[in-house]
């Protein structure tokens, strides 16, 4: 398993209450290095990568902002709407700036189910391949956001 | 038997070597760490401090009335408490450098939560934040002005009073609770300037805040809360050209301010009000500003909604904020433009000002950051 330079000092960030009221990890028991290395492999068996997912979800965010919480259809029964928020949030890992709060909301409409994310998520799997943990509202499966955003095997990336 | 000694002598010189280390950091503590008297010199002169050195700048000017803007309470996470450190600031700690850009340190700002006092030190900071000040206030009533948009009247008990410029905001602490540390975080206050010992605070629950939450679930009437303000340059220019004013969700805020700010004061300026919500349900204060409207003929008051639902019966504006503002105004070349909310929503409603001729350095706004 790749290791994380200077883990503990980023899961200390991560947990509830210290950059934002419910942290990062959620409910998930593994460690953050075992995380991110089942979340890529995920997107390695279908063909794709941390960064591919994070393009995708960044058009998603651009159309959703510029509908100024509208909501707004960005794919086959697929809507969008972005909750605006005040201020903004730092990425655990430091060094990376600030990201603006507010939730982008993905609807998948044939299924009924929500996926919730915002700057900082898109920041989090582009750059560092994290997901966020199990049970996080901000948790993304990234096979099912994938195949949801039309990428991988099945998809057209 | 024999064992038994041995452990019980290893334990003891352990327990002995432990109590050295410890009177040791604490001489170390007192003798070596120990800064002494600095000095910290503010604008040139224009104040002098005589501080206890060893702890950090912003706590530093803080317990001297000098307060800083910062989010996160010292943390180093949000990057808001930037000074400029002209001496004495030493190296930029590794904390800060992720905060600074390449032209912030080339201006010698430093993130003051970061910065320890440990010599004499020579800052420039705003001259409007020597006004500011802590007050401490209770909370005098709640009211929900939509399903996520609440707005709290707080009035002043020491200081009793406050002045401020309408446009500006304070600093809410959130006290710790649950496993949550004290942070601040910035409002934009509602109520007119005029009314000083009463504050208005128009808050939007954001999903997952420490400080939004607190207010939603734990705030209750008769609680007392800290603050500190007045910040920020938000405010109204002293020309008299037509104004635009756009804003949405609790973007409210500072125009709520403005408007009975500008009828106490009999400042008859041509204004017009845009304020962009997604469904009726999302609208607040319409009644107050239709009334407003009625009474001030200079003053019109444009709601628009971007989705409206069926069942909202709304034969008002349509359209996304920006949309409605570019239906609305013709010719911007002597108009100003006032925005508050989002940054997207302020991002594009800038290009629209600017297309109808409004010049960039009459456009103002309060972006939600």
């Amino acid at each position: 398993m790749k290791h994380i330079p200077q883990e503990r000092r980023i899961v200390e960030r991560m947990v509830p209450g210290v950059l934002c009221l419910e942290g990062f990890l959620g409910s998930d028991p593994r460690s953050l290095s075992e995380i991110i290395e089942t979340d890529r492999r995920a997107l390695e068996d279908i063909g794709l990568d941390c960064q591919s997912v994070a393009r995708r979800l960044e058009k998603v965010y651009e159309i959703a902002v510029a509908n100024l919480e509208r909501p707004v259809q960005v794919g086959t029964d697929l809507e969008a709407v972005h909750l605006s928020a005040m201020g903004r949030i730092p990425c655990p890992w430091g060094g990376c700036g600030l990201w603006p709060k507010g939730d982008v909301v993905l609807t998948d409409r044939t299924t009924g189910r929500v996926y919730r994310f915002t700057a900082l998520s898109m920041h989090l799997i582009g750059l560092h391949g994290f997901f966020q943990g199990r049970g996080h509202r901000y948790r993304l499966e990234p096979d099912e956001i994938a195949r949801l955003l039309g990428l991988g095997k099945e998809g057209s990336q | 038997m024999r064992e038994l000694q041995i452990v019980l002598i290893a334990t003891a010189v352990v327990c002995g070597v432990c109590t050295v280390l410890t009177v040791l950091l604490l001489l170390a503590e007192r003798f070596i760490a120990n800064y002494g008297r600095c000095t910290i010199d503010i604008n040139q002169g224009a104040r002098r401090l005589e501080v206890r050195g060893g702890s950090p700048l912003l706590g530093t000017l803080m317990e001297e009335g000098v307060f800083i803007p910062s989010a996160c309470g010292g943390k180093g996470s949000c990057g808001e408490c930037k000074v400029k450190v002209l001496a004495g600031g030493g190296p930029i700690a590794p904390t800060e450098a992720p905060l600074l850009s390449d032209q912030q340190r080339t201006a010698n700002l430093r993130i003051s939560c970061q910065v320890k006092v440990r010599n004499d030190m020579a800052i420039e900071v705003p001259p409007e934040l020597f006004s500011v000040r802590e007050y401490q206030a209770v909370v005098e009533r709640i009211v929900d002005l939509t399903h996520d948009i609440k707005e709290l009247r707080l009035k002043l008990i020491e200081p009793g009073e406050i002045e401020f410029t309408a446009g500006q905001y304070i600093q809410l602490k959130a006290p710790p609770y649950a496993h949550n540390e004290a942070v601040y975080r910035a409002y934009s206050v509602a109520s007119p300037p005029d009314e000083k010992d009463h504050l208005e605070l128009i808050i939007r629950l954001v999903p997952g805040g420490i400080c939004t939450t607190w207010v939603f679930e734990h705030l209750t009437e008769g609680h007392t809360v800290s603050l500190n303000g007045p910040y920020g340059k938000f405010r109204l220019s002293d020309s008299d050209r037509e104004m635009v004013w756009i804003a949405g969700g609790s973007g409210m805020a500072p125009f709520w301010s403005m408007v009975r700010f500008m009828k106490a004061h009999n400042i008859a300026r041509k204004c017009t009000y845009f304020f962009g919500a997604v469904r009726k349900r999302d609208l607040f204060l319409v009644d107050e500003l239709r009334q407003l409207e009625r009474e001030l003929d200079w003053f019109t008051f444009v709601p628009a909604l971007s989705g409206p639902a069926a069942e909202d019966n709304w034969s008002g504006e349509t359209g996304l904020i920006t949309e409605v503002v570019d239906r609305h105004i013709a010719d911007g070349s002597n108009m100003e433009g006032y925005l508050c909310g989002s940054g997207g929503m302020i991002d594009a409603a800038v290009k629209v000002l600017l297309k109808k001729g409004i010049a960039e350095d009459c456009i103002f706004y309060d972006k939600f950051t």
